[in-house]
């Protein structure tokens, strides 16, 4: 989704994380969880209508389960919140499969048209409760999808059967005494080559006993199928072994055994911020250790050496091992780009009907994992280039043929992981840019040099120049470029970088390196002196509202009665920039001895990316980093620490350097 | 022609200086230009170019000039993986300057400014001082004595 971040809004003086405790029981609470729920259960679901739309006759029963609890689950969870539209929607998208289930009709192209329009509406009226906006009528779609039933079934109106549940079917087999087999089988080539299908194994198991569930799962390197068998015989094993296929008995669950049938269990959902608070808890232990490493160094002459040694061997492999940790805790923040890709699946089905093109959009790495923050940012580059490849880069299907292409268009989406760096590429076989008219285009608009020499980097800055635009009405063959500025832009402020390749007649290339984890930090973001700073949420302790009375001025400093008595500092006075007359409110900073900092307003918290000021120039005290909001200007992070030992030096504002606005 | 490089011209206090376009990032305008409090004084702040937050250098206080508010561009100017932008009064016009045309600095030049060129051009008339843009970013790398 791509919401605001909800902190993000301006609160006059934000709660401090330490004062947060989320209730847990807040009816409030149920809404965030509705939201991820039911995106999770129609992003699958639009996976496999997806998968079936070419033919959607070609579906089994597996496809029919796994959509008709996909629905199944929206409606009832909508129910739970009071989303009417979307829970009578979703009973009717269910009711249907139920209908087809049953065989009474069959899947046509129309139901799969219907059952895709049906996601896309679910997830506009989902989301426009969540906005709070109307939510859009969706007693149409009902219709359509009712029309498609025979006019003697009442299932798309009336409630519709609670759903058999194989699971359930087979645990009941179970304890009834019968013989249940779970079967896997994961296909490979090999096994494709000696007709070992999953085909094949279905017709076998089917000959053997009786299918009562099948189902596949996605695991490193392919799909794996499980199937449930109830079977007669103890020789079903012997019967049906084969290479690739594992049999074992089915035990049933001892208890609840319908929470199998929903989510994997293997699955936690965590809260951002909770795991955020263990990154910290991390970054205190490696601080800690550097302690214990400067003490052991202390120590060394008065331990007898071997002791000394011992000691600081235990040191050095707790730094390993907190590094180990480190790294964990970073990496549960990474989620694969499934979700996105997937996503673009619609934008390209859309696309490609109105532009009058066949597409075929084809996913590769969708398993590939980068940091949350990565991925929900990574949505709108990824829109844009699959829009420009569609709309600029495919050719009509008549001018493919007449080039000696297949007439229905290919659009490669790939992800992989490179090192510390992931890789996103969007790649057409289209007829490819026309550099040389890009570059004549530049030169009439004077922003190269006449006889600048023609190069695929300078192709793409000059893509990327906010408003150059290669597309015009009378020569749409050198398109590409709409919304190219917003793509760079995205691709630099994730602190990747973006290329391009492209051939003339044969395609186009566009790969984002992206990084895999970001430093990312939640930050009040202050004004001072006409300014904005972003202060790291974890280095403040307390926000206090500063009232004029409970300031004393003593020689040249300023004390804040607070807690006892605290040094108080304005940030307006150490970055010599003019003080603002009006209240103050003051950030309690510091270890050991906390300094109050004073800035003119706090304006909210933010989620920022901190960026390294690396240059030597601007390696400047009380400065930690920079960030940007949005609006492409940096905003100086404040390394309060440094703040907190320049007042501490500091005598009175006079005596600071530079004195610069 | 074989050995001529193209060049972005940039106007600063009156004179020409050309910037090899190789060594340029990126241009844009100085509005973005976020102060950097206590930096050295011809550093009037920090910007984003490509992901990262890079120095701007005010080129006239470097070259010992009075300030003087007349900048309008930024020339982010990248050299062995170090990135910092220039801020010149103008910055239109790409040339291509034909290597033979390129004359060593006079000797006793004097100044500050002396020590940054790679050359000296004269293109159409015009006296044209050629940036070494590795001696820039060398110099700037340690702050000057009078930040």
């Amino acid at each position: 989704m791509d919401t605001p971040h909800p902190r993000a809004a301006a609160a006059a003086v934000p709660r401090i994380a330490q004062a947060t405790v989320p209730g847990s029981d807040d009816p409030d609470d149920l809404f965030p969880v509705y939201l991820a729920e039911c995106e999770e259960h129609l992003t699958a679901a639009g996976r496999v209508l997806l998968a079936l739309e070419p033919d959607p006759a070609r579906h089994d029963r597996g496809h029919l389960d796994a959509l008709f609890r996909n629905f199944h689950t929206v409606k009832g969870l909508s129910g739970m919140v009071g989303l009417r539209e979307a829970e009578h929607l979703a009973h009717a998208l269910e009711g249907y499969l139920g209908a087809v289930r049953r065989g009474a009709v069959g899947l046509s192209a129309a139901g799969g048209a219907a059952l895709l329009d049906g996601v896309k509406a679910l997830e506009e009226v989902i989301a426009a409760r969540a906005e709070g906006l109307a939510v859009p009528p969706v007693e149409a779609l009902v219709g359509r999808v009712a029309a498609l039933l025979p006019a003697d079934d009442a299932a798309a109106v009336a409630p519709a059967p609670p759903p058999p549940d194989p699971v359930a079917r087979a645990d009941a087999a179970a304890r009834a005494g019968a013989a249940v087999w779970r079967v896997r089988f994961a296909p490979t080539p090999a096994l494709t080559g000696r007709g070992l299908t999953v085909t094949a194994v279905r017709d076998r198991l089917r000959a053997a006993g009786e299918i009562v569930h099948a189902e596949p799962t996605v695991v490193p390197g392919g799909v794996s199928f499980t199937f449930l068998v109830v079977a007669a015989g103890d020789d079903f094993a012997a019967a049906v072994a084969d290479d690739g296929l594992t049999v074992e008995r089915y035990e049933p669950a001892a208890a609840a055994p319908r929470a199998v049938s929903l989510t994997p269990a293997n699955l936690v959902r965590v809260d951002l911020g909770r795991l955020d608070d263990r990154m910290r808890t991390v970054g205190e232990l490696v601080i800690t250790r550097a302690r214990l490493e400067n003490g052991l160094g202390r120590a060394a002459a008065a331990l007898p050496p071997a002791e000394w040694r011992e000691l600081r061997e235990t040191s050095r492999v707790m730094e390993r091992q907190l590094r180990d940790l480190r790294e964990g805790v970073m990496r549960v923040r990474l989620v694969p780009v499934r979700d996105v890709f997937a996503r673009m699946r619609f934008v390209v089905r859309d696309l490609a009907r109105e532009a009058g093109r066949d597409v075929d959009l084809v996913l590769t790495g969708e398993a590939t994992e980068v940091d949350k923050y990565v991925v929900e940012r990574l949505a709108d580059p990824l829109l844009h280039l699959i829009r420009n490849a569609v709309s600029h880069g495919l050719e009509a299907p008549a001018e493919r043929v007449a080039a000696g292409k297949p007439s229905r268009g290919r659009i490669d989406l790939r992800a992989a992981a490179a090192g510390g760096a992931v890789v996103v590429e969007v790649e057409d076989d289209g007829r490819g840019i026309d550099v040389e008219a890009v570059f004549s285009r530049a030169r009439a608009a004077g922003l190269v040099p006449a006889d600048a020499p023609v190069d695929l980097a300078g192709v793409l800055e000059l893509l990327c120049a906010p408003g150059f635009s290669t597309r015009d009405g009378a020569d749409r063959a050198s398109g590409r470029g709409v919304g190219m500025d917003v793509v760079a832009r995205a691709v630099e402020d994730l602190g990747g970088t973006l290329a391009l390749d492209t051939r003339r007649g044969r395609g186009t290339r566009f790969t984002a390196r992206l990084p895999l984890t970001l430093a990312i930090t939640d930050a009040l973001i202050v004004t001072a002196g006409g300014r904005s700073y972003a202060v790291p949420q974890s280095a403040v302790r307390e926000v206090v509202a500063v009232e004029p009375a409970a300031l004393t001025a003593m020689e040249n400093n300023e004390l804040l009665a607070h807690r006892g008595v605290l040094l108080l500092v304005r940030l307006a006075d150490v970055f010599g920039l003019g003080r603002s007359a009006g209240p103050v409110v003051a950030l309690v900073v510091g270890d050991g001895a906390p300094v109050a900092l004073a800035v003119d307003k706090v304006l909210g918290v933010r989620e920022v990316v901190v960026r390294p000021l690396a240059d030597p120039l601007v390696q400047v005290p009380g400065v930690a980093g920079a960030t940007e909001l949005g609006d492409g200007r940096a905003v100086l992070i404040l390394d309060t620490a440094g703040l907190a030992r320049l007042a501490r030096t500091r005598r009175r504002p006079a005596d600071t350097p530079g004195g610069k606005p | 022609m074989s050995s001529a490089e193209p060049y972005v011209l940039c106007e600063l206090a009156g004179t020409a200086y050309a910037v090899p376009s190789r060594a340029v990032e990126r241009m844009e305008m100085v509005e973005q230009i976020t102060p950097a409090p206590n930096a050295p004084a011809f550093v009037d702040g920090v910007v984003f170019s490509r992901g990262r937050v890079v120095p701007a250098v005010n080129l006239r206080l470097r070259f010992g000039w009075v300030p003087y508010d007349l900048r309008t561009r930024l020339v982010v100017v990248a050299h062995a993986g170090r990135a910092v932008g220039l801020i010149v009064d103008a910055a239109r016009e790409f040339v291509t300057i034909p290597a033979d045309a390129v004359q060593p600095p006079p000797e006793g030049l004097a100044g500050t400014g002396g020590s940054y060129l790679a050359g000296v051009a004269t293109l159409a008339g015009k006296v044209i001082l050629i940036l070494d843009v590795a001696a820039v970013l060398e110099h700037t790398a340690t702050a000057a004595p009078d930040a």
